[in-house]
């Protein structure tokens, strides 16, 4: 069935895709935080994009690891050179990653920090500034890299996923210590939360997201898991049935084992088959993981990457020939021609001889036949620094996709897209009343030509790093995006049609309400 | 457990020791001894699955210098003990202890400590951080109430044995690996029955060091002495043996029985995932010494004996494979027989004849019957933390024939692979047993 839907996609002649040109603007924008720490800092490293200031565009907030976070408000003109400014909020030690989620439907973005030791809500109070809320939150003592959030149905109080790695107190025998991850579900009221549930077994997660696997209505919690350090682990797939304890699916069910150096998950309809696909971080192979055959109902999942040419397994410029360590992945289409991308974050744990010193960032073009391109080093973006979190978002507001990468003991890069795109855009940003405003769990489907492609809007997955804010989508040469939304509450939006090269903001069972940066 | 607690090889068994980190007692330095070497191997083994080079050959030598380093770290202070200089190939007089007292837990813990840093110095951070604990937390254990001078004097010994073996080690053609282990060009082989890639990871379309025949061997004389004959004569006809025997494991796969499962998931020893083969082997012996208090010395020489074994199993085996460079049941079954067919197990990548757990589980119950007994019971719980039950064995031969039938199980050999492998691995444990340790 795959490999039919693989060839109905396939054209009989193709072009090479257009290569999206980047320019680094690190040193001029402003953004200056680096990634700092020993051991314990290892994984995480992550970076959150979302609008704290009202003016529509991404602030950004960054990861210190032993150094401060910092959150970078977003100066940049439309179109132009990237600027940032640092407004001395949100200085916390001990950060890994954060994730923004509008937590108590206020419409302020609130920013959930993962941590070293306690995590934090930092509650939203409008113009950047945060505080630490009063939900109820236990942020525990953990070695926390991971995080998910959905609201279950019903609730109007968000349930939230945290990851855990390994017990940093072991020091001779840490194999096998991996710690509880947690579920914080909505407190008894429906607001604040309840003492988290123990997603026990854990085995040392490096990235979750809620996903509708089988279009069933009801997401799951995906876990991937770094196999360096669990022992009888595995990769994870949880039940989250509204009001009942969560549990894992079983090989009875048709989940099957798979143990990796899991580090992140990228979710999207890779294939325009209405399913969910995953690509898994990873140390050498990476893993694009395709569902066998969605009539069965089973979570089998088939791996593609060597077909799909999405392995990454090594570095593919630079002389190091060493298998590659990857971390964060983000699927978007960086050069608007309506084919997904794929954006890798790699750098080596640290100093490890088997594996990659010089490790570039991968930029993996897809293409028709869903054979995917690398285009790293001719896009500007194979840096050498030992990357670990990243956002591709359009930082200013041109359509154009641009990147945030967190690195390892040196300054977080940021590169500006600016070259000539190779397709035209829409962008999006869905709003609902009352709660989850940001209709996380929602999906967005985009009908090209005969077949539709299914974005989930998810809050969770990638490595340490997230987003809340405008929905990127290329057009190619397309005039317009024909699309609709399903909500969260599974209303099924109108079909609209929307002008290229607008932004949009869409509310239900109402007509989509056109934006224009400032 | 038929193990009687009296003397194995001349030695008073001690009274069982907890694995813990405690203040040694002066008065008790042989129990100190044990507890250096058996937390020492049982970071070992961690630093095994946890070394993205220690692919199963690759780990198996690791084991061999070890053991050998204890071994010769205490024959060098016990005219009981006889060095392994002269016996095994290249390997010259160690250096001798200088004037003065000496200490043999400090002593062993030094030897320990060297090799262990050199040849896990590629692990990551994690590893590298548990090395220093470990090398702390043991270093004061064995040197707690000892005078500073011994220690000092114990400490350079033990340093200088590590030396010396590691040098000899550095030129025996395995000490540097790169890319996992896997070439970065192979050209496949063009007949029908030839190797093939089994998966689609992009790493692995090479099979797993195809040189490693080229390693200097331990202590057979090179590495096709105790080489298999040929497999059956391939053939693609239903009804010939071959075909059979491609039959056999295609049907054996698609009627597991749970205790069938179970067996295979046992004897998997996946590398990264598992202390390898070889470090299953390892486990078994470390909770043996730990459960009937073996002497320190009858564990060093079983540790360096069976590391020997295995090590030259593994060259011997990779000599095996690249001379027939047979493929897999999964490539002729789905080519000849069921084109959907899934084997429980992972196959690993490269040929299949012989079989590498086969060959190295026969070398190693060669080894452990000859120093502990031909009817040795035994508990084996390698595998607990990961899930799996305690198995029991009424001898190391019974395990090793387990394990070789585990492969069959596990759809990733055909049973003649398994067969010659047992066999092969017997010849090569023959030599290992015949090492002298003692006066």
């Amino acid at each position: 069935m795959r490999a039919l839907v693989l060839l109905a996609l396939a054209s009989p002649a193709m072009a090479e895709p257009v290569v999206p040109v980047f320019t680094e603007e690190t040193v001029p924008s402003g953004l200056a935080t680096s990634f700092e720490g020993d051991w314990e800092y290892m994984v995480g490293g992550g970076v959150a994009t979302f609008d704290c200031s009202g003016d529509g565009k991404p602030e950004v907030f960054l990861s210190g690891g032993v150094g401060l976070s910092a959150l970078y408000v977003n100066r940049s003109p439309v179109g132009g050179a990237l600027a940032f400014e640092n407004t001395g909020a949100l200085e916390l030690d001990a950060v890994l990653g954060a994730y923004p989620l509008d937590v108590d439907s206020d419409g302020i973005m609130d920013l959930v920090v993962l941590r070293l030791g306690e995590n934090r809500v930092m509650r939203g109070l409008g113009d950047c500034r945060f505080e630490q809320s009063a939900w109820g939150f236990d942020g525990g003592d953990a070695w926390s890299t991971a995080f998910a959030a959905i609201w279950e149905r019903g609730q109007t109080w968000p349930t939230l996923a945290v990851g855990n790695y390994v017990d940093r107190k072991e020091e001779a025998f840490p194999w096998g210590s991996c710690t509880d991850n947690w579920l914080h579900r909505p407190g008894p009221d429906g607001q604040g939360f309840a003492p988290p549930i123990p997603l026990t077994p854990s085995f040392c997660a490096l990235s979750m997201i809620f996903t509708d696997w089988n279009r069933s209505g009801q997401p799951a919690l995906r876990v991937s898991n770094d196999r360096e350090y669990y022992k009888g682990g595995q990769e994870q797939l949880w039940h989250l049935d509204p009001g009942a304890a969560p549990r894992l699916y079983t090989e009875a069910e048709g989940w099957k084992r798979l143990r990796i150096w899991g580090m992140g998950i990228a979710a999207a309809d890779v294939n325009r088959d209405g399913f969910q696909d995953y690509f898994l971080t990873s140390m050498a192979d990476n893993k694009l993981q395709f569902l066998k055959d969605p009539a069965t109902g089973l979570p089998d999942y088939a791996d593609l990457a060597f077909k799909s040419g999405v392995t990454a397994h090594r570095p593919y410029t630079g002389g190091d020939f060493k298998p590659s360590t990857a971390w964060h992945p983000q699927f978007a289409d960086v050069n608007n021609d309506g084919w997904l991308d794929l954006f890798v974050a790699k750098g080596n744990v640290a100093k490890m001889p088997d594996f990659a010193a010089e490790d570039p960032n991968n930029l993996l073009l897809g293409q028709p036949d869903g054979v995917f391109v690398e285009a790293g080093d001719r896009a500007g973006v194979a840096s050498m620094g030992i990357a670990r979190g990243a956002q591709v978002v359009d930082l200013n507001l041109d359509g154009l996709l641009d990147l945030v990468v967190v690195n390892r003991w040196a300054p977080a890069q940021v590169w500006r897209q600016t070259g000539t795109p190779g397709g035209t855009w829409v962008q999006v940003r869905l709003q609902q009343d009352g709660a989850n405003r940001d209709a996380i769990g929602a999906v967005v489907e985009v009908r090209r030509g005969a077949v539709v492609e299914r974005h989930e809007i998810a809050a969770g997955g990638g490595h340490a790093s997230g987003s809340v804010g405008w929905l990127h989508y290329g057009l190619g040469e397309a005039d317009s995006a024909e699309l609709r939304v399903i909500w969260p509450d599974g209303t099924e939006g109108a079909w609209q049609t929307l002008p290229a090269g607008s932004f949009q903001i869409l509310r239900p069972d109402a007509p989509a309400e056109a934006w224009l940066p400032q | 457990m038929q193990f009687r607690r009296r003397q194995v090889l001349g030695f008073t068994i001690a009274a069982p020791v907890a694995l813990k980190f405690s203040p040694a007692l002066a008065a008790d330095r042989a129990d100190v001894s044990r507890e250096v070497v058996l937390m020492w191997h049982r970071l070992i083994l961690e630093l095994v699955r946890h070394t993205a080079t220690y692919v199963p050959p690759v780990a198996a030598r690791a084991f061999a210098y070890i053991g050998i380093t204890a071994h010769e770290a205490l024959a060098s202070g016990d005219g009981r003990l006889v060095s392994l200089a002269g016996q095994l190939n290249g390997l010259a007089p160690l250096p001798a202890r200088a004037d003065g007292a000496f200490d043999a837990p400090c002593v062993l813990h030094a030897a320990l400590q060297g090799a262990v840093a050199e040849l896990f110095g590629n692990t990551g951070p994690t590893g590298q951080r548990a090395i220093q604990a470990m090398g702390r937390k043991m270093g004061e254990t064995a040197s707690a109430g000892i005078d500073a001078a011994v220690v000092e004097r114990s400490v350079a010994h033990g340093a200088a044995v590590a030396g010396h073996i590691l040098a000899w080690a550095r030129g025996d053609g395995g000490a540097v690996i790169e890319n996992m282990g896997f070439p970065m060009e192979y050209t496949p082989g063009t007949r029908p029955q030839d190797w093939v890639p089994t998966n689609l990871i992009r790493l692995q379309q090479a099979p797993l060091l195809p040189q490693w025949a080229g390693c200097r061997t331990f202590a057979i004389p090179a590495a096709d002495a105790c080489d298999a004959p040929p497999h059956p004569a391939y053939d693609e006809v239903a009804g010939s043996a071959f075909h059979d025997h491609a039959r056999e494991v295609h049907e054996i796969g698609r009627g597991l029985t749970d205790e069938q499962k179970l067996i295979a998931r046992f004897w998997s020893d996946d590398p990264m995932l598992t202390p390898t083969p070889a470090g299953h082997w390892i486990a078994i012996v470390l909770q043996i010494a730990e459960r009937d208090a073996l002497p320190v010395e009858v564990i060093s020489a079983t540790l360096a004996k069976l590391g020997v074994a295995q090590a030259d199993a593994f060259i011997s085996c990779w000599s095996t494979k690249f001379k027939y460079n047979l493929l897999r049941p999964v490539t002729y079954i789905r080519r000849h027989i069921d084109p959907a067919w899934e084997p429980l197990l992972i196959t690993p990548p490269f040929p299949e004849y012989t079989s590498g757990h086969s060959t190295q589980s026969g070398a190693a119950s060669t080894v452990l019957a000859a120093m502990l007994g031909e009817d040795f019971a035994f508990d084996d719980e390698t595998h607990v933390d990961e899930g799996l039950p305690v198995r029991s064995f009424p001898s190391f031969a019974a395990a090793a024939e387990e394990a070789a039938v585990s492969r069959l199980y596990g759809g990733i050999h055909f049973r003649f692979g398994n067969e010659a492998g047992l066999v092969q691995g017997r010849q090569v444990g023959a030599f290992a047993a015949a090492l002298r340790t003692e006066a």
